[in-house]
């Protein structure tokens, strides 16, 4: 595989292809791979040896000096340069991103604490003024009759525990009451009956 | 013509004899309507008897509030025909019931361990169960409705339904073969299911079991003696309402446990079920009624003119409201 590659860049550099795409593949192969390149310029080398046409000084590696020299000039940073910079913004935005979502949440926290004060504090400036409105004019916050709650849901709720003890306390009470009472032999009185003893007090 | 004439004939053969069939069916019916009265309270006579004679040891669940608490119960008669019982909660704080004839003791750990002299436990099963089922005749009727199967066994269900509609219905799901109560439910009017008594395992034994061998030599705590003096004391007040069939079982004055609070209290109670009312000055000058149910016990709460007034028991809430309202000073 390889001896047929040397043969035709040998026939290449003596100016012998084939067909066009065929050499353009050559020359991408020879791009790709350093060997081949290396290859190629020897045999240049060794053709114009042969054809005598050597210069004065003979630099065997220029590829390798060329690239040197594109190294070391201050142009051919520019690009090197250019992608460190990407890789620096990738990271900022990497940084920034979070942090501005922070900077975000902070703000509307922020926004909500101000909300919430100015919220509490068109409540207390609400309230009076619609208790004041609403009493003179229909009064209905003002209990009526025993089915109104309005006024007493708020203390049921501020008592709740209060009310639920009252219900376990009457609850355990009406039990032990019912295990207290020993049931007698001699007829209770029943209501009817208390009733008309009670009517002449 | 002919296939025609011959299908008619066999339609009318097989219409008489679906009249035939359906015939003595309907007789047998009405008459086992006429029975029921009778029947229904002989079942309920026949499970008053078992609960008394019946060496049993069973579990059961109560299931109220979407809860279930467990319970044993073991029943037994000794050679001396003195009953012996005990109650035991299996979830959580003990909570026992034990019974050595006349004498009942009481374990719970709210306060120290008593007994009292009575007849009657007053436990999840009422107590009129093992008792004078006709006493409650006259404000009770008692129906069977049907067979069905409950634990595993052939089930007969009798109602006990209030004559009037201020009180829950008793559905009783009773054994056909030892008489013994497999399933309770507390209906109310609406046929809305309140609490539910599940029996979840039933042995009947001829010898008492070990549990009450032990309980036979146990020695309970003593009786609180005397109940009796402390009972019926005047009131400053009387209940003008209440549902038929109720009679005042004691009224005193105490203080009710958990919140120290002094109240005038009455009982009352129609053999079923038994009634609290409480009355007590209250710290607050007006409160609207509040009502709250644990199962089928119903506790109402309201202030009037600084007066505190409760009614607990197994009553509909407009039940309680009437007497609440009914109360007068003497």
């Amino acid at each position: 595989m390889s001896e047929s590659k040397l043969e035709k860049i040998s026939s290449l550099v003596d100016n012998f292809r084939d067909s066009k795409s065929q050499s353009e593949v050559l020359f991408e192969q020879i791009n790709s791979d350093n060997t081949l390149s290396e290859t190629w310029g020897r045999y240049h080398l060794i053709g114009d040896v042969l054809r005598d046409e050597l210069p004065s000084e003979i630099s065997l590696d220029l590829s390798a000096q060329i690239a040197q020299s594109i190294a070391d000039e201050p142009t051919v940073l520019a690009p090197r340069k250019s992608t460190f910079y990407h890789d620096v913004k990738a990271k900022v935005v990497q940084f920034s991103k979070p942090f501005g979502q922070v900077a975000i949440a902070a703000s509307a926290a922020g926004l909500m604490i101000l909300g919430v004060q100015q919220n509490v504090a068109q409540n207390d400036v609400v309230m009076p003024s619609q208790v004041a409105q609403t009493t003179p004019l229909a009064g209905f916050a003002a209990p009526v009759s025993f089915n109104t709650q309005s006024s007493t849901r708020l203390s049921q709720k501020q008592t709740y525990i209060e009310q639920q003890k009252r219900f376990q306390a009457l609850l355990s009470d009406h039990h032990q009451q019912i295990k207290l009472s020993v049931p007698r032999d001699v007829a209770p009185a029943t209501l009817s009956t208390k009733k008309v003893e009670d009517s002449p007090k | 013509m002919n296939k025609l004439s011959f299908l008619l004939l066999l339609l009318s053969i097989s219409l008489s004899a679906v009249a035939v069939e359906t015939a003595p069916a309907t007789p047998s019916k009405s008459d086992s309507k006429k029975i029921t009265p009778i029947s229904a309270t002989l079942w309920l006579e026949r499970l008053s008897i078992a609960l008394k004679e019946v060496n049993f040891n069973t579990s059961f669940v109560v299931v109220k509030n979407n809860q279930a608490e467990p319970y044993h119960w073991f029943h037994g008669v000794d050679e001396n025909d003195m009953e012996l019982e005990i109650f035991a909660t299996l979830n959580g704080p003990r909570r026992d019931i034990l019974r050595k004839g006349s004498v009942i003791s009481y374990i719970e750990p709210e306060v120290p361990p008593y007994s009292v002299d009575s007849e009657k436990i007053s436990g999840p099963i009422p107590a009129i169960l093992s008792g004078d089922i006709s006493s409650l005749a006259s404000s009770y009727e008692f129906i069977s409705v049907g067979r069905s199967r409950i634990l595993g066994r052939v089930a007969q269900l009798i109602r006990i339904v209030a004559k009037e509609q201020d009180r829950f219905g008793y559905w009783l799901w009773l054994d056909q073969e030892s008489g013994l109560l497999l399933k309770m439910a507390i209906i109310s009017r609406k046929g809305q299911l309140l609490e539910q008594v599940q029996f979840t395992h039933l042995e009947i034994t001829d010898k008492l079991v070990d549990t009450l061998q032990q309980l036979k030599v146990a020695e309970l705590p003593s009786v609180i003696g005397d109940v009796n003096s402390y009972q019926d004391q005047e009131l400053s007040w009387k209940v003008n309402w209440l549902p038929s069939g109720f009679k005042q079982v004691k009224s005193n004055r105490h203080r009710i446990l958990a919140t120290k609070q002094p109240v005038e209290f009455v009982l009352f109670s129609d053999g079923l079920v038994d009634v609290s009312v409480y009355v007590g000055a209250s710290k607050d000058k007006q409160r609207d009624v509040e009502y709250v149910m644990d199962g089928a016990t119903l506790v109402l709460n309201q202030v009037n003119n600084g007066f505190e007034v409760s009614i607990v028991g197994k009553i509909p809430s407009a039940t309680a409201k009437a007497i609440a309202d009914s109360i007068r000073l003497k």
